[in-house]
């Protein structure tokens, strides 16, 4: 479970992030959805723990991202922005990595690597070396190696960027399939339809701020909207006029 | 089955990623070329040089088989014994350009003898007879040999017909020599060899540096710019543990080189076929060298992956690095120039302590105990220093990019 409260952060002038608080539960799919820049990429990285929060609060599973990080850190999959893999390496030397980082080795680590590639359908390039990688490939790795150690949490920073069709409907599968394990799972992203088509939760930010936050049938009731589409834009336009 | 992760020590945090970096880095091509050409280039960048000097100096000055300085000489008929002097000296007479002065400034021909009108009425006379020899002075190595080989041959000459002459007044010949002057050299053939090493500490500071610098900037500058460095800074590790394995690995590659380049130099200074050089390195040698200057290692590492941390990117990683390579070199320019004898005053500074370590174990000058024991521990502190301020850049946010 993650709770975030009144969390702020600022990069010089700019305020980041600006008294963000949400709740996002095991076994549901909350979805931070905002325009670009709007902060959700500085609040995942605050719970995270690559950021410290200027003020506020944020927990995982209880654990204060602030002071124990790295009982945080055990018990988050994070999939970076950026998410990068080593090229000289094979996919399942890159996943096997950070499954050692995590204390895993042996047998176990290499039926969970057997596992994970089987149910993000990546059996065919799992023995490769990374180089030449599609950008499919490369996020299915890069998954892979977030969910090498079963987390509880999962934290996807725009997952679907770069994918095309079938690789998206992929990922949703995954992502629906840690919902149904019991994960808590939290992603960020700035297309709509993706977050209407998998959330249960949903956390509008704009500005740095929670402009609107609830299941999907909720913030429709709250914005008077008959769609999602409008809803999202409505409770992000009313922000900027209050800017 | 449920898998649950455990929280490893910092120690086996450590060595995963050192595992990880040294497998990393033995698939890329460019570091494993780094060091091997170490183990081929150094020597050769040396010893090719010394060589084809030593080569060409002796094919043009060995009396025998060196082809024949060309002396342009004006007025040969003048002096038909000096002539053929000359001829007997490996010397061969040509007909002069009618402006020789223009000719040697052209560079057509090195030297030229003018042999004056007044030349053989003075000889005849017993007095001093005039020639006059021309060249040009700004004209510097291979092409001075002529010059010296003519001058050589004429003051051999003039001697001769000194000697001759004072033994037909019935003098003795010594008289020209008032004092006799003998020397003895007494410098070891290892000493006499100095010269030679100066070069040695550049070449090999040079390939420490260069057989840690990939590394560096691959695993900081290179993993930020691809956007894996923040996925492991998430890992249940501290943030300087990693920094100290990437600085291992880094510390690693750059020692492997070292000791190629000390290998392939002890192998070419055993075996390479230059007569001017006698120096015996074994591997005591080659040990004591290697383990006194690892902590430049250490210090050349640990700066690398500093700047590799502040850069923002792989290209101006690069080119950072290609600069901070130059600076260790500055102190041995010192070594060069003055060729100070090792002392405290000296010692503690990192790169000229190693380069005087390097030169005196070679020279087989071992250096006093202490004087190595404050080197090795100033390039540790320095390198500690360093260390330091790079997990300060590692801890700050901006590492993320």
């Amino acid at each position: 479970m993650i709770e975030v409260s009144n969390l702020r952060k600022s990069f010089g002038k700019v305020k980041a992030v600006d008294g963000v608080s949400f709740t996002a539960q095991d076994g549901r799919i909350t979805g931070l959805l905002g325009p670009n820049g709007a902060g959700k990429s500085t609040t995942l990285r605050v719970l995270y723990t690559a950021y410290k929060p200027d003020s506020g609060s944020a927990h995982i599973d209880k654990c204060d991202v602030t002071n124990e990080t790295l009982k945080v850190r055990k018990s988050i999959g994070v999939l970076t922005h950026r998410a990068g893999i080593y090229e000289r390496l094979t996919a399942r030397e890159n996943v096997r990595y950070f499954g050692e980082l995590h204390g895993l080795s042996g047998k176990a680590l290499n039926h969970r690597i057997n596992h994970l590639a089987s149910i993000l359908e990546m059996d065919d390039f799992i023995d490769r070396r990374a180089k030449g990688f599609s950008q499919g490939q490369r996020t299915k790795v890069a998954l892979a190696r977030a969910l090498v150690h079963n987390p509880r949490n999962v934290l996807l920073d725009e997952p679907t960027n770069g994918l095309d069709v079938m690789a998206t409907r992929g990922l949703r599968e995954v992502i629906k399939r840690l919902k149904d394990e019991g994960h808590c799972v939290l992603f960020s992203s700035h297309v709509m339809q993706e977050v209407a088509a998998l959330c249960d939760e949903i956390v509008i930010i704009a500005n740095g701020q929670v402009a609107a936050h609830g299941s999907p049938d909720q913030i429709l009731e709250q914005s008077g909207e008959a769609n999602l589409e409008d809803a999202f834009v409505q409770s992000i336009g009313s922000e900027e006029g209050l800017v | 089955m449920q898998l649950e992760s455990q929280q490893i020590s910092a120690f086996k945090g450590w060595w995963i990623i050192l595992c990880k970096e040294v497998k990393d880095n033995l698939r890329d091509r460019r570091t494993l070329t780094t060091m091997g050409i170490s183990i081929i280039i150094g020597p050769l960048l040396m010893f090719g040089f010394i060589w084809f000097a030593e080569k060409t100096v002796k094919e043009e000055t060995d009396p025998v088989n060196a082809e024949p300085v060309k002396l342009a000489v004006v007025g040969s008929d003048h002096a038909p014994n000096l002539m053929a002097w000359l001829a007997q000296n490996n010397i061969e007479v040509t007909a002069a350009p009618s402006d020789p002065e223009q000719a040697i400034k052209d560079g057509q021909i090195r030297v030229a003898l003018i042999i004056e009108q007044t030349y053989p009425q003075a000889f005849i006379d017993g007095k001093s007879a005039p020639i006059r020899l021309m060249y040009d002075s700004s004209i510097t190595g291979l092409e001075q040999i002529s010059y010296q080989t003519v001058r050589n041959a004429l003051q051999g000459y003039s001697q001769q017909i000194a000697v001759l002459r004072l033994m037909a007044r019935g003098i003795s010949p010594e008289v020209l020599n008032p004092v006799q002057i003998n020397t003895s050299d007494v410098s070891t053939p290892e000493a006499r060899n100095a010269q030679i090493l100066t070069m040695m500490p550049y070449l090999i500071i040079m390939f420490i540096m260069a057989g840690g610098m990939y590394l560096a900037i691959d695993t900081t500058a290179g993993e930020r710019e691809k956007g894996s460095l923040e996925p492991l800074l998430t890992q249940p590790l501290r943030r300087h543990t990693v920094l100290i394995a990437k600085l291992a690995a880094t510390m690693l590659f750059s020692a492997l080189t070292f000791l190629f380049v000390l290998i392939g130099f002890s192998l070419a200074f055993n075996y390479a076929p230059i007569d001017s050089i006698t120096l015996d390195v074994g591997w005591a040698k080659v040990a004591t060298v290697f383990i006194f200057c690892l902590p430049f290692v250490f210090v050349a590492s640990a700066l690398m992956v500093l700047l590799a941390a502040y850069t923002k990117s792989y290209k101006e990683a690069q080119s950072y690095l290609s600069m901070i390579m130059l600076v260790p070199s500055l102190p041995l320019v010192m070594l060069t120039v003055l060729s100070p004898e090792p002392s405290t005053s000296n010692m503690w500074i990192p790169s000229l302590s190693q380069g005087l370590i390097i030169i005196e174990t070679f020279k087989g000058e071992p250096i006093p105990g202490l004087l190595i024991a404050l080197s090795v521990i100033s390039s540790i502190a320095i390198a500690i220093l360093i260390t330091w301020l790079a997990i300060k850049l590692y801890q700050r946010e901006r590492i993320l990019g």
